[in-house]
């Protein structure tokens, strides 16, 4: 069995699309998820399956709601804050800088 | 036998699941995939995320509880798992790793099958 497949090279340029995401390690991220979540921490660690570990985690589920008279839209978006989460790569849609809004 | 610990290991040892694995002991709150959230101790996280839960609180979607003895994830069903304030998250992954490798050397001791060679 090769090993030489296991062995990590850290490089100083950026040469593929993780590397990007690497340039975010210990800044704050946006991250949007499936289901309709979206995070917003502080990357401390991420791996190529897009496992992260972000800190001081703000967490925004929008739902939406059908009136059923008028079927009018209703967004709700629910936040909760946590301080250390590991968040499961499969959920991970997009990884960027926070959004700034205005 | 050895050759499939010696694959999950490699698998784990390449990911963040080994700051799970090093999470064994703790008390954590893992949320599901299909909102439901389960909160109890780790007792084993393997290299797929499957994680197994000992004394476990499980909110199911609609906020009811249940009181479980045991509980076993699997991967897939992962969503997030809450990292308990007082781990010091690099430590855990530098020990977690560590084992490994020590696993990994006690293998090749006298000139058994090396897995590596040893830098340095």
């Amino acid at each position: 069995m090769s090993t030489d497949i296991f062995r990590k090279t850290y490089t100083n340029t950026v040469e593929e699309p993780l590397d990007l995401i690497r340039l975010s390690l210990d800044e704050r991220i946006y991250v949007k998820m499936r289901n309709d979540r979206e995070l917003r921490g502080r990357l401390h660690a991420y791996d190529q399956h897009l496992n992260m570990i972000l800190g001081d985690v703000e967490e925004t589920v929008t739902t939406v709601e059908i009136d059923e008279e008028t079927y009018e839209e209703l967004y709700k978006s629910t936040k909760r804050n946590i301080p250390m989460l590991f968040v499961r790569g499969d959920g991970v849609v997009l990884v960027a800088p926070p959004l700034r809004v205005g | 036998m050895a050759v499939a610990n010696l694959l999950l290991r490699t698998i784990a040892e390449n990911s963040m699941v080994v700051l799970l694995q090093g999470l064994q002991g703790e008390v954590t709150t893992v949320d599901l995939r299909n909102e439901s959230t389960a909160r109890g101790r780790v007792v084993n996280v393997d290299a797929f995320m499957n994680v197994r839960l000992e004394d476990v609180l499980y909110r199911d979607r609609r906020g009811k509880l249940t009181r479980l003895q045991d509980l076993f994830i699997t991967g897939r069903n992962v969503r997030y798992v809450h990292i308990p304030d007082h781990m010091d998250i690099m430590k855990t992954i530098q020990s977690q790793l560590a084992k490994i490798h020590r696993v990994r050397n006690f293998a090749s001791h006298g000139g058994g099958r090396k897995e590596y060679s040893k830098k340095k």
